[in-house]
């Protein structure tokens, strides 16, 4: 008889906590689903990877409540590392926002993650000419577009110019060549500097801007063109900086973008390979007055790699129209142009260049724009992120002289089919 | 004689009242066994089931049977050059850290009262982070980090450590020792500690030298928990991890690639949620034939009289 009170004790206790949980996830639930969508129409999924990404989404929200002091975005997202992954989970289950960001590099990769804008555009009369053009091939998918940009970012080569004045070496402009750029970085080799600071990634790091600059991307009609003889012999350039003119130090695979910086910021070494997202940062923690310059070609007048960021729309939004008009208000030329010059994205649209120009150099200024107008879009293709992964994983032997670019290369063309 | 046919009955009665006991011992057992069947035998049910899948992380899986297995085991190469590496580094790992975890509390043994601080200081690497012991390592082991710095002292140029595919191997083995091997030292010494000192006194009465106490006496005895640092020691290493992943990225090439770093990045990376667990799976299947394998062996070798 006891053990049966026992039981039925425990089993009373176990039906008790099994209805505290079941009420605690039902809360938990009902509070982050709505039946009509609108709340997730307001929503944004992002990198917030610090203070400095929230100030920044936070910057469009403030600008475009000018207009409309009514508007508001609800943020949030994990850290810019984590977001490629956990966009496509958090995309999956309930009550998902229905703004995401998204690059023109990833727009392939996203591709199912988000709906067309065509129809959208239309029906609300956008004019997408007015955004940078490489930025809207860049993130026009199999015919449709996919996203609406607020930057346009290429790809500039920055230079310590006091290192510059100390070695003797005249300052690169809008015209420079790979001949050029090597003698330069030899005379500046020297005394612990280094000429140039290399990461070990494919789209960060030397090899890819340069074969840009040259003509040469690694898509071609959707598909991986890694083997192209172009980029090779670009990437070989590259990896040769290192492994013999010794004008470079070889990165660890681990290094990360910000141990080059670190070179660079430090006066350890005279140029580095960045984007112009990093102007700001580059050009006031550095050790010597800072100059951006086109990146080397062997014509000297560079294409530029523009890589930039969008507003997209989550397929498993239920109301695409109130998200896309959301879209539609932190993209206009004023919110973009305040935001760049506010936070120091390069705006999407070209009337508002000035507004990130503010007081910056004419010099810079005017790299940036003739890169915008002669850039192409960095196109990818789904599995980039295993090109990249595997890419870092071997530049090591790149960058050191074991492996040529045509084995790594072709490596990568093969795993990442 | 009449009496044991009424007492068989009696005694068939019995069960009844355990069946009362079994009720209350599956109440008692439910927490554990809800919590079992919620995180293991479902996650392994599931992942067997996604790996006859092609799986995105967001998108609808497509059914492709055996296709999954079929290329890890014939059309990726990569697959055995991570099971190679992860073998590599599990038996050199294994090997490496019971030969210095026995000398070590051997030798802490015999300390006396200096033994317990010395045991402390060999386990603080096993409690901090993973992560920042790496890290750690990492400035100690870059091109111009602290070991290459100390070389260059005595006009020595330091190899790249984490960079040359013939070194890079061997680093994350000395990292992973240097984290690892304080749990075993303290495992061994608790079975040193257990061993009779009449039994080594009787030895020695005998005419046992040191070596052949050590090796005829402390050995077998100790056994048991050589046995039990065996297992984990190797279970632990297949499931290597966070040391390439911070220190190499799994690079020069594939050189430091394991066996788990590759199916993380197939799954959440490379967005192949299938293939990741048909890796899973040949990791599970490979770790328990070896465990099974030393199960198997485990009366011949390890002795359990006291």
């Amino acid at each position: 008889m006891s053990n049966n009170r026992v039981t039925g004790r425990l089993l009373t206790a176990a039906a008790v906590a099994a209805l505290a949980a079941g009420t605690l996830s039902a809360c938990g639930s009902s509070a982050g689903s709505s039946s009509d969508g609108g709340k997730e129409a307001s929503s944004m999924y992002t990198w917030i990877s610090n203070e400095n990404d929230r100030a920044q989404w936070q910057a469009f929200v403030d600008a475009a409540k000018k207009k409309d002091p009514a508007f508001n975005l609800t943020l949030e997202g994990p850290s810019f590392n984590d977001y490629w992954t956990k966009v496509k989970t958090r995309l999956s289950s309930s009550g998902a926002p229905c703004i995401i960001t998204t690059q023109a590099a990833r727009a392939q990769e996203l591709k199912d993650l988000t709906v067309p804008l065509d129809d959208m555009v239309k029906s609300n009369n956008v004019d997408v000419s007015m955004y940078n053009k490489a930025m809207i091939d860049g993130l026009t998918v199999d015919g449709s577009l996919r996203g609406i940009p607020y930057d346009a970012e290429p790809v500039v080569l920055y230079y310590n110019k006091d290192l510059l004045s100390a070695a003797g070496v005249k300052e690169p402009t809008l015209n420079y060549t790979t001949a050029q750029f090597t003698s330069d970085l030899k005379a500046l080799t020297k005394g612990g500097v280094t000429g140039l600071a290399v990461p070990p990634g494919f789209g960060a790091g030397p090899g890819l801007p340069l074969a840009f600059a040259n003509g040469n991307e690694p898509v071609k009609d959707g598909k991986l063109d890694l083997t192209n003889q172009g980029l090779v012999q670009d990437q070989q350039f590259a990896f040769d900086l290192a492994a013999k003119e010794k004008v470079a130090t070889a990165p660890q695979a681990s290094d990360g973008s910000d141990v080059p910086e670190q070179q660079f910021m430090s006066g350890k070494a005279a140029m580095i390979i960045d984007g112009p997202w990093m102007y700001d940062t580059l050009t006031t923690k550095t050790q010597g007055k800072v100059g951006i310059a086109v990146i080397p070609s062997t014509s000297g007048q560079g294409i530029g790699m523009i890589q930039g960021s969008a507003f997209a729309i989550a397929a498993s939004c239920k109301d695409k129209e109130t998200a896309f008009k959301n879209i539609m208000k932190i993209t206009t030329p004023e919110v973009v142009g305040a935001v760049g010059a506010a936070r120091g994205t390069v705006p999407s649209v070209e009337s508002a260049i000035k507004d990130w120009a503010g007081n910056k150099p004419a010099a810079d200024v005017a790299v940036v724009e003739a890169l915008l107008k002669s850039g192409r879009p960095l196109v990818t293709t789904p599995t980039w992120n295993q090109v990249e992964t595997n890419f870092t994983q071997y530049s090591g032997d790149g960058f050191r002289g074991t492996k040529s670019a045509q084995d790594i290369l072709s490596t990568i063309a093969n795993s990442a089919k | 004689m009449t009496a044991l046919p009424t007492l068989a009955v009696k005694n068939a009665k019995k069960p009844a009242r355990v069946t009362g006991h079994g009720k209350l011992a599956a109440v008692y057992l439910a927490p554990g066994m809800l919590g079992f069947l919620i995180f293991i035998v479902v996650p392994l049910v599931a992942s067997l089931v996604i790996s006859l899948f092609d799986w995105p992380l967001f998108g609808t899986p497509k059914f492709v049977g055996l296709e999954n297995y079929t290329r890890m085991l014939t059309g990726d190469p990569v697959f055995w050059t991570v099971l190679g590496n992860t073998l590599f580094f599990a038996v050199s790992y294994t090997v490496l850290n019971l030969v210095l975890a026995l000398a070590v509390s051997t030798w802490l043994h015999t300390l006396g009262s200096w033994g317990p601080f010395f045991r402390v200081l060999f386990f603080i690497p096993v409690v901090t982070p993973m992560v920042a012991n790496a890290l750690v390592w990492r400035l100690m082991l870059t091109d111009d980090g602290v070991v290459n710095s100390f070389l260059a002292t005595f006009g020595i140029h330091g190899p790249s450590w984490l960079s040359n595919s013939q070194l890079a191997m061997g680093s994350l083995i000395a990292m992973s020792l240097w984290q690892g091997i304080g749990y075993n030292i303290i495992v061994l010494g608790a079975g040193l500690n257990g061993i009779s000192p009449n039994l080594l006194e009787a030895a020695r009465i005998d005419g046992a030298g040191a070596w052949q106490r050590f090796f005829r006496v402390v050995l077998p005895m100790l056994s048991p928990s050589l046995f039990f640092c065996t297992v984990m020691t190797i279970i632990g290493s297949f499931k290597v991890f966070t040391q390439p992943y911070l220190l190499t990225l799994g690079g020069p090439g594939e050189s430091t690639n394991t066996i788990v770093l590759y199916l993380y990045r197939n799954g959440f990376s490379f967005d192949k949620l299938g293939y990741a667990s048909a890796l899973a799976w040949a990791l599970f299947v490979i770790v328990m034939l070896i465990t099974a394998l030393q199960f198997s062996q485990q009366k011949r070798l390890v002795n359990y009289d006291n």
